[in-house]
């Protein structure tokens, strides 16, 4: 393009004033970038049992009550249920308290027919359920921990009196939750004393559409009992657990929103500023020949490279520095496998897009519908 | 020779806030092709005004203007900037180089607006600044010259397109005696030797004596001319 360096040279005509600005840019997408992806991994954990067609019952009262085995055999009688598996979360760690993740007792039996969403070689599985004390774990958690199968560990209590001594007998693959463990439920019981109580049902469903259907009749059962149930599908618990922590989508999105405007107001400062110094250049611009609409669209173009630049830096920066630093560990296992991915760099590049194009559209706007005369008049 | 620009009856009233301030009074003028003309007169006479409106950055209130035979005061805005850059070269007071570009690339901007390949600008660009007397200074930027290599700089981009016409409104205002002279001997040249057409603005007496002819302007009327020419006031 015949005017690309025009419009670099201008771009970087006061050096301080663009790098300021470029920095400021770039701290904000950082920032967005990265609330992005928290939430992105939110909406990842939340769809992590999407098609797998499964349904989860918990106490009505709350999650921290427990349910009777007895209910069980009931919920597993109700035509179109293909089998059911008791899991209960766990909440130890692993030496320290920064090396969280997920851990749940299940049972081994129910494992492949109600999770088989969750890959494991017919080897590995059939060792982790001769082994009362028998792990079987994430991929991405191996590599955490440079864990190898046959490796023995200890996991340290948070919630329930006991330390689960495990060895590690197989791996999963799973598209999302690649960093839990799982150990049988048998082991978990026996530890705590506490037989024939559970935190959850998982509730394997032959047909989809059968899943609001069946999950009614599964609280209408327990609805008079001494331990009521609420049924959800694998999703809505999911974002049920993540709602504990409150409104986080709408907290993230204000805090955005409120950055991004911020810096729209910045940058149209920034933008105003150049625009207004270069009244006479502008003029001289107009007096040799060039359109208004070339100066409008030299001059957006200056303004959206500005923001551009300053958010590729930002967000590309996060991108890179989630790819080179274990977020996992950092958040205590809170946030595992965070990353900015192109759906993220995408929405963050075409923010940076449209803010170079509201904060410069006035100044720009101005300066291309300027009189050359009026341009003029300063100097001749 | 023939008739470059023709000016009829010009009237230009600019409006401050809810009042009207007349600076043209009806001027009719013709500028033969080829010609040197000085314009002068006291502040707020007009000769601004009167060259922006034959360079088409202005348009008048009343009266017609033809340059080369066409109404350019019938052109819209982005007819006249077209225009204006196959047929005008300006030269200003104040040199009014783009900061940001080096003396090349400030005579090569008015050739970004044409079909022209990258070589054949920089043959223009090069042929622009070797008549001004600047070829070994093409990749100094404006800050790195004086202000009369400045001058030139400029004078090579008002040239570069090989334009019609020329306006120059106080050449030589911000400069030196010595600069000052440098450049009227170039705007000389260009008329002499290449037959461009100049109409200079100025309120020095002797740059105006460089010029072929001189014409006065007070109170927006033109009130002795070289050629003349009648005006509203002595018609």
């Amino acid at each position: 393009m015949k005017f690309a360096k025009l419009i670099r040279r201008n771009l970087f005509r006061n050096k301080l004033r663009t790098i300021l600005t470029m920095m400021l840019l770039a701290v904000i997408f950082f920032f967005v970038a990265t609330l992005l992806a928290i939430l992105d991994n939110f909406e990842n954990f939340s769809n992590a049992g999407e098609g797998a067609n499964r349904l989860v019952v918990q106490s009505a009262i709350s999650l921290a009550n427990l349910l009777p085995y007895a209910h069980e055999q009931k919920i597993r009688a109700i035509p179109g249920v293909v089998d059911t598996a008791k899991l209960q979360w766990i909440g130890a760690y692993y030496k320290e308290k920064s090396n969280f993740f997920a851990n749940f007792a299940v049972d081994v039996d129910k494992f492949p027919t109600v999770f088989d969403d969750y890959k494991v070689s017919p080897q590995d599985l059939a060792a982790f359920q001769a082994d009362r004390r028998g792990a079987l774990v994430g991929v991405d958690l191996m590599k955490r921990f440079n864990w190898k199968v046959g490796d023995r560990i200890t996991l340290k209590r948070q919630i329930f009196p006991f330390d689960p001594e495990l060895t590690i007998r197989g791996t999963y693959v799973h598209p999302v939750q690649t960093t839990s463990v799982f150990f049988p439920m048998e082991y978990f019981q026996q530890s705590i004393g506490n037989q024939g109580q559970v935190g959850t049902f998982w509730v394997k469903v032959a047909d989809p559409k059968q899943m609001a259907a069946i999950s009614q009749q599964i609280d209408a059962m327990f609805k008079n009992s001494d331990f009521p149930t609420e049924t959800f599908t694998e999703k809505e618990f999911q974002q049920n657990f993540m709602s504990m922590m409150g409104n986080v989508k709408l907290l993230f999105t204000a805090v955005s929103t409120c950055a991004i405007f911020m810096v729209v107001l910045l940058a149209a400062i920034t933008m105003s500023m150049s625009a207004r110094e270069r009244v006479t250049e502008i003029a001289v611009l107009k007096a040799i020949g060039f359109e208004q609409r070339l100066v409008l669209a030299i001059m957006l173009s200056e303004f959206v490279l500005l923001t551009v630049i300053g958010g590729a830096i930002g967000s590309y920066g996060a991108h890179f520095l989630f790819i080179a630093v274990d977020a996992g560990k950092m958040t205590q296992g809170f946030l595992q496998n965070l990353g900015v991915h192109a759906k993220t760099l995408t929405i963050c590049m075409a923010t940076a897009v449209g803010i170079g194009l509201v904060a410069g559209g006035f100044p720009a706007v101005r300066a291309s519908n300027l009189r050359v005369v009026d341009g003029l008049r300063r100097v001749v | 020779m023939g008739t470059l620009v023709d000016i009829n009856n010009v009237r230009k009233v600019y409006k401050r806030d809810a009042f009207e301030v007349p600076v043209l009074n009806g001027v009719t003028l013709a500028v033969p092709q080829g010609d040197f003309l000085a314009l002068m007169g006291p502040s707020g006479s007009g000769k601004t005004t009167l060259l922006n409106l034959m360079a088409g950055i202005d348009r008048p209130t009343g009266g017609s203007i033809f340059v080369d035979g066409k109404e350019i005061s019938r052109f819209s805005e982005t007819q006249l900037a077209s225009w204006r850059s196959r047929h005008v070269g300006f030269i200003f007071q104040m040199y009014n180089l783009i900061p940001v570009l080096n003396a090349f690339e400030n005579v090569e901007l008015p050739l970004l607006l044409t079909k022209l390949s990258k070589k054949e600008r920089r043959e223009h660009v090069q042929a622009a600044l070797d008549i001004v007397g600047l070829g070994d200074r093409a990749f100094h930027y404006p800050r790195q010259l004086s202000g009369g290599q400045e001058q030139r700089v400029a004078i090579a981009r008002a040239i570069v397109t090989d334009p019609t016409l020329l306006v120059a409104d106080e050449p030589t205002g911000d400069l030196d005696a010595k600069n000052a002279e440098e450049t009227l001997d170039l705007l000389q040249k260009l008329n002499a030797d290449f037959a461009k057409t100049i109409v200079m603005v100025t309120h020095d007496p002797k740059a105006a004596q460089r010029a072929k002819h001189t014409l006065h302007l007070e109170k927006g009327l033109l009130v002795e001319g070289a050629y003349g020419m009648e005006t509203a006031a002595h018609a």
